[in-house]
C-alpha cells in the first residue's frame, strides 16, 4: 500500500530564506504522526505545503499515493485540516459554518446538517448557537476548526496545535476521537509544542530544525537513538528529553549570547 | 460519531458538484451579510445605532445619487444625442470615459465589498475546488463595486439613449455595450490581481501610493474647459475649430481607440448597417474580454497552485530581528520606575513610528494641501470670507477619518492598554495628540496656501473666526471621533493589500465624520451674511469662541469619562480588534 504522506527533498524558499530544505518524510497509512520542531523551524510552511496552500519551490509531495500537484483538488477532498489561523468565517454561527464547510466538501443536504448537529454535540459547541464564530473563545474556535476538519470523514488528517486552548475535558474526548480515527485507517499529521500529547498519542515522529527534517522514526527508534547518543541504560527516556537531544545540541548560539543572568532586574 | 469515524465517506476522486459549491458560496455571503448587520452578542444593533446609520445615510443619499445617477443620466443622454444628432464621436468618447473611469475607480476609489464585513476568497482554496469553478467564485465574491455597478448602469442607459433614437439600434447596442461590460469586468479583475502581486511588498505599495497619489494631482490640472488658440484665417467665425485642448487630443488619438474595446463597443453600433461589421466587432469584443478574462486566470492559477505572493518580506523580517538583538545597557530597576509620566511620549513615539512606516498614508497627507492650491488658484480665489474655511476644511476632511478608528491599526494589540496599569485617558489623549497635530499640520499648510492664493486680503476677523471654527471642529471630531473608535471598532491594516483600497473607518464614522466638517462648514454662510447685514464682521468671531469653547468642555468631559466608556466597552473592542 502506498504511503498516505510521501515527500522527496521537499524545499521551499522565500526569497533567499530557506525556510524548508530537502525535506523527506514518509507516513503510512493509519499512523498517529507527530511532527515536531522549535518555533520557527518550517512545521506549518511544510503543513501548507503538504495542504496544498503552498507551492513548494522543489520537491514531489504524494498524498495516497497521488501526485498533490497534479490532484490537489481531489486529494483536498480526502483530506481535512486544522490550519495554523484556523481560517475560520468568523461572521457565522458555528452551526451555519459546518453546514457550510460540510456542503463544500460534497455532503448532501441531509447528511450535512446530521454530521453538523452531531458534531456541535460532541464538540460541547451546541449551546453557542446564536454566537457568531468572531465571539467564540480561542478554545471553542479549536473545537469548531477541528469538527469542521472531519466533517467529511477525511482519509488523512493534518493537525496543527490542535489542543492549543482546549479545555482538558474536551482534550480528552478529542484524543480519544482521533486515536479511533487512526485505528479505522485515518492518518493523522500532528504538529503541538506539548510533547507529552505528542508522546501519548503518536506512534511516529518527525522532527524538523531549522527547515531540515533531523529525525524520523518510531517513538522507539528515537529512543534507541538517543540512548546510543547518551550510552544511558536507565529505562526509556520521556520524548522531551530526546527532542532537546536532538534539537538542543544543533541551537546556534544566539540564546547563549543571552543567558538568563542577563535578566538580572527579573526578582 | 459512528459515521464520523469511517475514512473517506466519499468516493476517492469523485468530486462535490459545482452546483452544489457554488450554492454553498452564495449561502455564505448571504449569511455573512445577515450576520454582518448584528453587532452585539445578543445578535441585535442597539436601536440608536440603527438610527444614527439610518439618518446619516439620508442625509447623505443625495451625494451618491448624484454619483450614481449622473453618470447614469448622462451616459443615456449622450448615448441618444450621438445617434440623433449625427455624432459619432460621441458615442466612441463615451465608451472611452466609462471604461476608464470604470477601472481607474476600481483602482483607486472606494469598494462597498470592502466596507461590509467580508473574508478572503483565498481561503476557499483548502476546499476540493478545481480551478475552473474558483475562477468563477472569485469573478462573482466581490461583483458589486461602486464601479461596476454604476459602470453597468451607465451602458445599459447608453443602450436606453441609442434605442430611444434609434429603435433598431437596441439589440446590437445591448449585445455590444454588454459584451464592452464583461470586458470592463474582467480588465478590472486582471488589474486588481495583478496589482495584488505587486502591493504584496511594502516596497511596491510604496511606489504604488506615489504614483496613484501624482496621478490624482495631475489629473486636476487637466482643465477641459480650456480652449486651445488655433490660427485661422481672417474672417474666420470662432466655432468647433476652438476645442479644449484635451477633447483635440482625443480626437486625434480616436482611430487608436478603433482597435481597443471602446472602439469596437461604438462600432458595433455605428456601423449597424452591415452584419459583417457588427459580427466582426462584436467578436473583436470578444476577443479582448477573453484576452483580459485570460491575463486574470494566468495570476488566479499561480495562487491556486499556491503562490506565497510576499515572497521577499522574510530576509526583511530577519534582518529586523538581527536588529533587535544589539546589547542593550541593563538600566536599574530604581531607575526605570522612577520615571513619573514615561506613558505620554512612549505613546505618542509609537504614533510616529507607525505614521513614519507608512509611506502611503504619508503621501496621503500630501494630496490635500496640493488640491487646496488648485482650486484657490481659481474661481474660489475671489471668495476671501469662504475660501479659508472651505479650504481648511477641505485639508483635514480625508486625514480626519482616522481619527474616528484609532485603536483599529492596533489590532490584537489594543489588548496591553487593557492590560497595562495605566490610564486610559493617557492612551486616548496621546492619539488624539497625534490625530490632532496631522490635522493642524494640515489645517495650517491649507491656511498659508489659500492667504497666498487669495486675489482678496482675509481681513482678520474672518480670519480669528475660522481659527476658532478649525478649534471647535478639530474638538468636536476628536470627541465623536473617540467615542466612535471605542463603541465601533474596526480592524484596519493600513499596510496590507487587500486593505489598502478600503477605508480605515466603518461607513458610520466616515458620514459622521463628513457631516460633522461640512455641517460646521456651512454654519458659516449664515453667521457671515447676518455678520454684513449687522455691519459686525467679529460676530463670527463671537459664534465660533462659544462653540469652540462648547468643543473643548465636551471633549474636556470625555477624557474624564474615557475610562470607564472603555471598560464598558471592552468586549467590543475585543471582539472586533482581537477576533477572527
Amino acid at each position: 500500500m502506498a504511503p498516505a504522506i510521501e515527500t522527496a527533498a521537499l524545499t521551499r524558499r522565500f526569497g533567499d530564506f530557506t525556510a524548508v530544505r530537502d525535506v523527506g518524510l514518509r507516513v503510512e497509512p493509519g499512523q498517529f504522526y507527530g511532527f515536531l520542531g522549535p518555533n520557527g523551524a518550517g512545521k506549518s510552511t511544510t503543513i501548507k505545503m503538504l495542504t496544498g496552500l503552498l507551492a513548494p519551490t522543489s520537491g514531489t509531495i504524494r498524498i495516497l499515493g497521488e501526485d498533490l500537484t497534479a490532484n490537489s483538488p481531489a486529494l483536498k477532498q480526502q483530506i481535512g485540516v486544522v490550519p495554523e489561523g484556523m481560517a475560520l468565517f468568523g461572521r457565522l454561527t458555528a452551526r451555519e459554518y459546518l453546514r457550510f464547510v460540510g456542503r463544500m466538501y460534497g455532503l448532501d443536504r441531509d447528511t450535512a446538517g446530521q454530521r453538523t448537529e452531531e458534531l456541535l454535540d460532541f464538540m460541547s459547541l451546541a449551546g453557542e448557537d446564536r454566537k457568531l464564530v468572531t465571539d467564540f473563545s480561542h478554545g471553542m474556535q479549536k473545537k469548531l476548526a477541528l469538527a469542521a476538519a472531519v466533517i467529511h470523514g477525511p482519509r488523512v488528517l493534518f493537525l496543527d496545535e490542535p489542543f492549543e486552548g482546549v479545555d482538558a475535558v474536551a482534550a480528552g474526548t478529542l484524543k480519544a476521537m482521533l486515536q479511533r480515527m487512526t485505528a479505522r485507517g485515518v492518518t493523522i499529521f500532528l504538529t503541538s509544542h506539548v510533547l507529552e500529547i505528542v508522546e501519548r498519542l503518536c506512534t511516529h515522529i518527525g522532527i524538523i530544525h531549522r527547515g531540515e527534517l533531523v529525525a524520523q522514526g518510531s517513538i522507539e527508534e528515537l529512543r534507541e537513538r538517543a540512548h546510543g547518543r547518551a550510552g544511558e541504560l536507565n529505562g526509556p527516556r520521556p520524548l522531551e528529553e530526546i527532542f532537546l537531544e536532538i534539537v538542543g545540541t544543533e541551537r546556534d548560539g544566539s540564546e547563549a549570547a543571552h543567558p538568563p543572568e542577563e535578566l538580572s532586574w527579573l526578582s | 460519531m459512528a459515521e464520523l469515524m469511517q475514512p473517506g465517506l466519499m468516493q476517492p476522486g469523485l468530486m462535490p458538484a459545482a452546483g452544489v459549491q457554488l450554492a454553498a458560496v452564495a449561502w455564505l455571503r448571504w449569511r455573512m451579510f445577515v450576520n454582518g448587520l448584528r453587532t452585539g452578542k445578543s445578535g441585535t444593533r442597539s436601536a440608536g445605532g440603527i438610527v444614527l446609520a439610518v439618518v446619516l445615510r439620508m442625509l447623505l443619499w443625495p451625494i451618491f445619487a448624484v454619483w450614481i445617477l449622473g453618470p447614469v443620466a448622462l451616459s443615456g443622454y449622450v448615448g441618444w444625442s450621438a445617434i440623433a444628432n449625427h455624432q459619432p464621436t460621441w458615442l466612441l468618447a463615451l465608451m472611452t470615459g466609462i471604461g476608464f473611469l470604470w477601472q481607474f475607480i476600481g483602482v483607486s476609489g472606494s469598494n462597498i465589498a470592502a466596507a461590509m464585513p467580508t473574508f478572503d476568497p483565498a481561503s476557499l482554496l483548502r476546499f476540493p475546488l478545481p480551478f475552473g469553478r474558483y475562477l468563477l467564485l472569485r469573478l462573482f465574491l466581490g461583483l458589486l463595486t461602486p464601479s461596476t455597478v454604476v459602470g453597468c448602469l451607465a451602458l445599459l442607459s447608453a443602450a436606453v439613449g441609442v434605442g430611444v433614437a434609434r429603435p433598431e439600434l437596441l439589440p446590437v447596442a445591448v449585445a455590444g455595450f454588454g459584451l464592452y461590460a464583461l470586458a470592463n469586468v474582467f480588465c478590472a479583475r486582471m488589474i486588481g490581481i495583478w496589482l495584488d502581486r505587486v502591493l504584496a511588498r511594502r516596497r511596491g505599495r510604496e511606489i504604488f501610493g506615489g504614483l496613484l497619489a501624482i496621478v490624482v494631482v495631475s489629473f486636476q490640472f487637466v482643465q477641459f474647459g480650456r480652449v486651445r488658440h488655433v490660427h485661422m484665417p481672417r474672417g474666420h467665425v470662432p466655432g468647433s475649430e476652438q476645442q479644449s485642448w484635451i477633447i483635440a487630443t482625443a480626437l486625434r488619438s480616436a482611430h487608436a481607440m478603433h482597435w481597443l474595446p471602446p472602439g469596437f463597443a461604438a462600432d458595433s453600433v455605428l456601423h449597424s448597417a452591415s452584419l459583417a461589421a457588427v459580427a466582426g466587432n462584436l467578436v473583436l469584443l470578444a476577443a479582448w474580454a477573453a484576452l483580459f478574462l485570460a491575463g486574470f486566470g494566468v495570476r488566479l492559477h499561480r495562487q491556486f497552485l499556491g503562490e506565497y505572493l510576499s515572497d521577499s518580506l522574510a530576509p526583511a523580517a530577519r534582518r529586523s530581528t538581527a536588529a533587535r538583538r544589539a546589547p542593550v545597557r541593563p538600566v536599574p530597576q530604581q531607575q526605570a520606575m522612577r520615571s513619573r509620566f514615561p506613558l505620554l511620549p512612549a505613546l505618542l513615539r509609537k504614533e510616529w513610528l507607525t505614521l513614519r512606516s507608512n509611506s502611503g498614508q504619508l503621501m496621503g497627507l500630501l494630496t490635500p494641501p496640493i488640491f487646496v492650491w488648485i482650486v484657490s488658484r481659481g474661481s474660489f480665489g475671489s471668495h476671501p470670507d469662504y475660501l479659508l474655511s472651505g479650504a481648511v476644511a477641505y485639508a483635514i476632511l480625508g486625514p480626519m477619518s482616522a481619527a474616528y478608528n484609532v485603536f483599529g491599526p492596533e489590532g490584537p494589540g489594543v489588548q496591553l492598554y487593557l492590560l497595562a496599569p495605566l490610564r486610559l485617558r493617557d492612551v486616548v489623549l496621546a492619539k488624539n495628540i497625534a490625530s490632532g497635530m496631522i490635522l493642524m499640520a494640515e489645517a495650517a499648510l491649507a491656511w498659508v496656501i489659500a492667504v497666498s492664493a487669495s486675489k482678496t486680503a482675509i481681513a482678520p476677523a474672518t480670519q480669528v473666526a475660522t481659527a476658532l471654527w478649525l478649534i471647535f471642529v478639530l474638538l468636536a471630531n476628536l470627541t465623536v471621533g473617540t467615542m466612535r473608535s471605542i463603541q465601533s471598532p474596526r480592524k484596519f491594516a493600513p499596510g496590507q493589500s487587500n486593505q489598502m483600497r478600503s477605508a480605515p473607518t466603518g461607513r458610520t464614522s466616515a458620514l459622521l465624520a463628513v457631516a460633522l466638517v461640512l455641517g460646521s462648514l456651512l454654519l458659516q454662510v449664515p453667521v457671515i451674511r447676518i455678520g454684513r447685514h449687522l455691519h459686525e464682521p467679529w460676530l463670527g468671531v463671537w459664534v465660533f469662541g462659544a462653540l469652540a469653547a462648547a468643543g473643548a468642555a465636551g471633549y474636556v468631559m470625555l477624557l474624564m469619562h474615557v475610562d470607564a466608556m472603555m471598560l464598558r466597552n471592552r468586549d467590543v473592542l475585543e471582539r472586533e480588534l482581537c477576533g477572527v
